[in-house]
């Protein structure tokens, strides 16, 4: 395929990495390889981190969740992939389809999903590109989730104004992103990678702030896109 | 100023979220006289009152769109896709 | 001085005492006071020197509306005292008083300046001679300053945050109208915030006795899910968007409807030395005493023109206050009130009111008389001695947040006020804002805003609404008549020498209004701006209603008339910090900026990217690209995928050459151009396949070209989709004349010129990296941009560097591509360029059938000659000119230097500069202007470094 050379391709020894990668080394982060990608299990105190989630906020690196950008005519879309309606996201089997207009969409796949799902979509007729690489991805969980994103945008995230499944792009910490609430008191942020360092900076100060800190995949209950080793 | 656009995507959000695109004027089908080039290219009517103005929602899903301001009250009478606008 | 008894609804704990100091001195107060009551009840009337006159000031409002309590507390300037909760341990100081609180130089501006000192003397007297304007300033900032902000950042050691909150009911105060507004909206179910200013909710309920009332109200509104945000205060109205200042915290309150339930404020008087310690608002005498236990004074006198200074003199007896006398300047009315105060034993002077004050530095002495209609004393004036004099002038609805949003205000003679009305939609008002003062009005008012507020949003059904229309009726039936407040006298401003202050925050007096009408400033907005009354920090609360009524006097005109000036934000004085909020910085990093830095790269801003720009040798790494191999980081360039059917036909469109005919695995360098034909931004295309381009920019221009290219095609509506990718590809430049060794060391593609030649783009692994291979030569040398995913980005330039290929910075780059003559957008152009100034004429291709952006306009310029042309120059005597240089014809400036280095290979000054097209060819001699230094230069129109390119496609 022609445009391979955005798809990031990692191995046991040569591990893709995340736009977190070097502030969470920076944080004493505990990695382990999974599906080709640097994770992070813990910050080596996996109790204190499911804590943070029960209590306050805790924040992870999703960054290798694949993101795929669908651009289509809306019929096409529909076809290829389903109707959804502006705003609101779908779980399907472990992926997240986001709507985010009409003839655009974002999916999110686990990462060893990533490649069948875009060529299926390819014979579909569906343009498919692999943002798996532009778009860093970080959950933020736990009772003070809503109030550490309200430190750093505007979007409104009460629950009548963004249910479960709810689906935003906006301005997040003052840069383009896009906002998913996958549960209660779960979202997933997606934002350009370049901003990792400074992501990462902004949504630490916010949660320790209110009492959070950062937390490694084994704190989080583990949903479906866990890649395990 | 801090009022709210409403992206035909996205739904409501903060002015700063959107680019402004200025007042839509219509590209000439063909090569102009001179004089009408100049004032499609430099002169806008800079309307006191209800203005159709081309957005961008550039924080969120990035679609340009079509609205209505009036531009003494920043009052959006309405925002479109550019396909869908009345 | 000891405290009043024990009471309920005190807030002080005597079992928690807390030692602090004041200049120095230790001091005591309990847990519960403010820095303010601790201070006075240790005796400590004075707490700063005003403003300009540098007059003694202390307690006024007590609750943090004027400027005359503003202290320094642990190095912070601008601290309301009469606000601030009192801290153990913490260091107060006074402000705007040198060398002491006490002995102020600066006080001989008040006796012997005023007459020197006229509003707008710094205007006149100032003036000249103007070289000595920063000296005056310095002095003037010195003498006329409130407090000092330490000089760093880092001695504030101040963080503040930013919080969002979008609810249903935005109420603004918790008096009782507020509490009665945000209890009923969250009891029919709306998610409500409300912001006080005071310590907690309440109002005015807390110090007349009503505080059980106060602290219910609040409790049911806590229970009923209200958040409550206490000593917090809405700095403005913004298009619905509230700004709320609490601490550290500024929260963007976001609300459906708004309620503005902001009180009215009590004014002062104004009478000769009405600005002396111990002359203070009767609601300040009594928050001393209810709240904090502190008794205002040994002896205190009243002096009102309405029924509120009566209640508060019989509150404050009640309280264990010794009143001695109540001057009432209505001759009747409220007589049972009288009769109680006279039962207390308590003298009431019926038509009189307060003419004069004086004491030492403090209130000794209090003249009340009957006055005519000028404020001239009538009869037998009566001389009380007392330490505290209460005034009471009415009370002005603190109506600001209601006008930024849009509603107006009116004046009511009877009731002696601006009334706000003609509300916007989604606004209500609430209280005593809105005329509804006694607390059994403000309660029903807030009821029925709350209620309308919520009803509006589609909370509650058919009983809620007829309960609402119940109360509207009652509220209406209670308003029908406003209590009466007569209007204070103008003071007489002919033949005094002691100033009665109309604004005690700017120290503007009677006279210095009457002075600027005189001087022809007759409309308000122009009198505020002469005199500054209503500019300080309490924003006009004590001394709006007083200005426009001196106005009126000096002008004859009514109040209405005369009008208010308009209200605008902040309503509260804001540290300039917390207005900021979080510090937001967004800075975009490349995949391998943690390797720049682990090399030792000088890190700088380009754009909105944090880049290496070199790694300590500049000339060192540039010549190693040209003598070895160099390797760049260049993520930074913006990068597209533009694909489907008509993705060729996109860009043949927005770009003035030809993409439609680029074979898959070629590249194309194209310029883009505004319609008006000036270029924008620039790059390479390359195809990737039938129906992919690959598109780069420049690295500051990936977002607005990204946009520029989804606005045509929004219209266009084209068979092509768009994506930006450059966030997610990481580039890098592997050049130098062993680059192309190095590359087939790591990859299996024939690297060979005949397999690989110039202006290809090829396919394949590097290091085991999935890559797109450009070859492209911006610096000159063989060299092949590398794209690939930014998470493997560093292991290939791990692999590319041990091999031995030397890191280079962006400054290098800038020497090596000036040597090429190759153009920075926006550095070697301007909003004004051209392709035909910017010798790119050859990328403009008007043979080309297609319509495109900047055609029309590119036509009518290609046949004209440009008005400069960018050439390269020489400077034979070594000089490099700073860039922005003027290029100098016979003292007439005719271009510019646009760029300009030393080449450490050439050995050479080298530049690029906009010059008269006369002088656009080889050999012609340029004189370049730099900063009084005058720099001969020649033109050379070909690249200073292989202007063939026999280099770059070897």
């Amino acid at each position: 395929m022609s445009t391979a050379f955005i798809s990031p391709l990692g191995s046991a020894e040569a591990p893709a990495r995340g736009p977190f990668a070097d502030a969470a080394a920076a944080a004493g982060a505990v990695t382990e390889v999974r599906d080709g990608w640097e994770v992070v299990t813990s910050f080596g105190d996996a109790a204190a981190e499911r804590a943070a989630c029960a209590s306050s906020v805790g924040f992870a690196d999703f960054s290798f969740l694949a993101k795929l950008e669908l651009q289509a005519p809306a019929a096409t879309l529909e076809s290829a992939a389903g109707a959804l309606e502006l705003g609101s996201a779908e779980r399907r089997e472990g992926a997240w389809l986001c709507p985010v207009a009409p003839e655009l969409r974002l999916e999110l796949h686990p990462p060893a999903a990533a490649a069948a799902r875009r060529e299926q979509l390819e014979a579909a007729g569906v343009r498919t590109c692999d943002l798996t690489a532009s778009l860093g991805a970080i959950s933020v969980c736990g009772p003070r989730a809503t109030e550490t994103i309200a430190r750093f945008s505007a979007i409104d995230t009460r629950p009548k104004s963004l249910p479960v499944s709810g689906f935003r792009p906006g301005s997040i910490a003052r840069t383009p992103a896009y906002l998913l609430r996958e549960d209660e008191e779960r979202f997933l942020i997606l934002f350009g990678a370049a901003y990792g360092a400074y992501f990462w900076e902004t949504v630490a100060t916010a949660a320790a702030g209110l009492g959070g800190r950062p937390v490694g995949l084994d704190a989080l209950a583990a949903p479906s896109e866990v890649p395990h080793a | 100023m801090s009022f709210v656009l409403t992206c035909p995507n996205c739904g409501t959000r903060e002015v700063t979220d959107f680019g402004f695109g200025g007042e839509v004027s219509a590209r000439p089908a063909s090569k102009p006289p001179q004089r009408e080039l100049n004032r499609y290219i430099y002169f806008r009517r800079n309307v006191a009152g209800p203005q159709r103005e081309w957005w961008v929602h550039r924080s969120g899903c990035r679609q340009w769109f079509l609205a209505e301001r009036d531009t003494r009250t920043n009052e959006v009478l309405w925002t479109a896709r550019p396909e869908e606008a009345p | 001085m000891s405290r009043l008894p024990q009471r309920e609804g005190q807030r002080i704990d005597r079992s928690r005492p807390l030692g602090f100091s004041f200049d120095g001195k230790p001091r005591q107060g309990f847990a519960g006071d403010t820095i303010a009551s601790a201070l006075y009840a240790d005796g400590q009337r004075v707490f700063s020197r005003s403003f300009k006159y540098h007059r003694k000031r202390g307690e006024i409002c007590g609750c943090g509306q004027c400027a005359n309590s503003l202290v320094t507390v642990d190095g912070a300037p601008g601290v309301r005292a009469c606000a601030e909760p009192l801290a153990d341990g913490m260091a107060v100081e006074h402000q705007n008083a040198w060398p002491s609180l006490e002995f102020d130089l600066m006080a001989a501006t008040d006796r012997f300046g005023s007459r020197l000192t006229p509003p707008g003397f710094y205007y006149k007297t100032f003036i000249k001679p103007r070289r000595l304007w920063p000296y005056y300033e310095r002095v003037l900032r010195r003498a006329a300053g409130l407090g000092r902000l330490p000089r760093r950042q880092a001695e504030r050691g101040w963080e503040t945050e930013y919080r969002r909150r979008h609810c249903d009911v935005a109420v603004i105060g918790g008096g009782v109208a507020g509490l009665a507004a945000a209890l009923r909206a969250a009891e029919l179910g709306a998610d409500v915030v409300l912001c006080d200013e005071d310590i907690e909710p309440g109002g005015l309920l807390l110090a007349e006795g009503a505080h059980e009332q106060a602290r219910d109200l609040a409790a049911r509104c806590e229970e009923a899910g209200v958040e409550i945000l206490s000593r917090a205060s809405a700095l403005g109205y913004f298009d619905g968007l509230v700004a709320i200042w609490q601490g550290d915290t500024l929260h963007q309150v976001r609300a459906d409807r708004h309620v503005a339930a902001t009180g009215a404020i009590e004014q002062p008087l104004i009478f000769p030395g009405n600005d002396l310690p111990g002359v203070m608002l009767s609601g300040g005498a009594l928050r001393l005493a209810a709240l904090y236990a502190v008794s205002p004074g040994e002896s205190v006198v009243v002096s009102t023109c309405e029924r509120r200074g009566l209640e508060n003199a019989l509150l404050l007896h009640n309280l264990g206050v010794s009143v001695a006398a109540v001057a009432d300047l209505r001759r009747e009315g409220d007589e049972e009130l009288c009769d109680s105060l006279r039962a207390a034993g308590i003298e009431v002077l019926r038509g009189t009111t307060a003419v004069g004050a004086s004491g030492r530095g403090q209130l000794a002495k209090v003249t009340l008389a009957a006055v005519d209609a000028r404020g001239r004393a009538q009869g037998h004036p009566r001389e009380i001695v007392c330490d505290c004099l209460a005034v009471c002038g009415g009370a002005a609805p603190a109506s600001s947040l209601l006008l930024q949003a849009g509603a107006r205000a009116g004046y009511e003679p009877g009731a002696n006020r601006f009334l706000p009305g003609e509300f916007p939609p989604g606004v209500n008002g609430a209280g005593a804002v809105i005329g509804n003062e006694d607390p059994a009005s403000a309660l029903l008012s807030g009821s029925l805003a709350g209620a309308e507020s919520a009803l509006a949003l589609g909370f509650g059904g058919a009983e809620d609404r007829a309960r609402a229309e119940d109360e509207r009726g009652r509220l209406e039936a209670a308003t029908a008549s406003p209590s009466p407040c007569l209007a204070p006298p103008a003071l007489a401003t002919d033949g005094r020498s002691e100033k009665a202050f109309v604004d005690l925050d700017e120290d503007v007096t009677a006279k210095d209004v009457a002075y600027a009408a005189a001087e022809g400033y007759d409309s308000i907005e122009l009198s505020k701006r002469y005199t500054t009354a209503t500019m300080g920090p309490s924003q006009g609360r004590f001394s709006q209603l007083a200005a426009v009524r001196a106005l009126a006097e000096d002008t004859g005109l009514t109040l209405g008339e005369v009008g208010l000036t308009t209200a605008r934000p902040p309503w509260t004085p804001v540290p300039l910090g917390a207005l900021a909020g979080r510090p937001f910085e967004p800075a975009k990093r490349s995949a391998l900026h943690g390797r720049h830095r682990e090399a030792g790269a000088v890190v700088k801003w380009a754009g909105d990217w944090r880049r290496a720009y070199d790694y300590g040798d500049p000339a060192a790494e540039a010549l190693a690209v040209q003598d070895d191999a160099g390797l760049i980081d260049v993520s930074t360039l913006g990068k597209l995928i533009v694909r489907g059917p008509e993705a060729g036909e996109l860009l043949d469109r927005l770009y003035p050459n030809r993409m439609s005919t680029l074979k898959p695995g070629r590249i194309r360098y194209g310029i883009l151009t505004s319609e008006a034909g000036r270029i924008t931004d620039d790059g390479t295309v390359c195809r990737l396949d039938e129906e992919t381009f690959y598109v780069t920019t420049t690295s500051s221009g990936a977002a607005a070209v990204e946009q520029w290219f989804s606005w045509w095609q929004a219209d266009w509506r084209l068979d092509a989709s768009i994506t930006d990718v450059t966030q997610g590809v990481a580039a890098m430049n592997l050049a130098g004349p062993r680059a192309r060794q190095i590359l087939a060391e790591l990859t299996e593609l024939d690297c060979s010129n005949e397999a690989f030649p110039y202006l290809d783009g090829q396919h394949g692994e590097v290091a085991g990296v999935p890559c797109l291979l450009l070859r492209i030569g911006f610096v000159g040398e063989v060299g092949y941009e590398l794209h690939c995913p930014a998470p493997n980005a560093r292991a290939l330039w791990d692999a590319i560097a041990a091999r031995g290929a030397r890191p280079f910075g962006l400054e290098p780059q800038r020497i090596l591509r000036l040597q090429k003559h190759h153009i920075l957008v926006g550095q070697d152009t301007d909003s004004e360029s051209t392709p035909y100034g910017a010798a790119l004429g050859w990328a403009v291709k008007l043979d080309k059938e297609q319509d495109f952006i900047g055609r029309w306009a590119l036509e009518a310029k290609a046949e004209s000659e440009p008005p400069t042309a960018l050439v390269g120059f020489v400077c034979p005597g070594g000089e490099v000119p700073s860039e922005g240089a003027a290029v100098v014809e016979a003292g007439v400036v005719t271009g510019q230097v646009t760029s300009s280095r030393r080449s450490p290979k050439l050995g050479q000054s080298i530049g690029l500069a906009m010059v008269p097209p006369a002088a656009a060819r080889d050999g012609a001699r340029i004189v370049i202007s730099d900063r009084g230094q005058r720099i001969e230069a020649t033109v050379q129109t070909a690249p200073f470094y292989d202007p063939e390119g026999e280099v770059l496609r070897s």
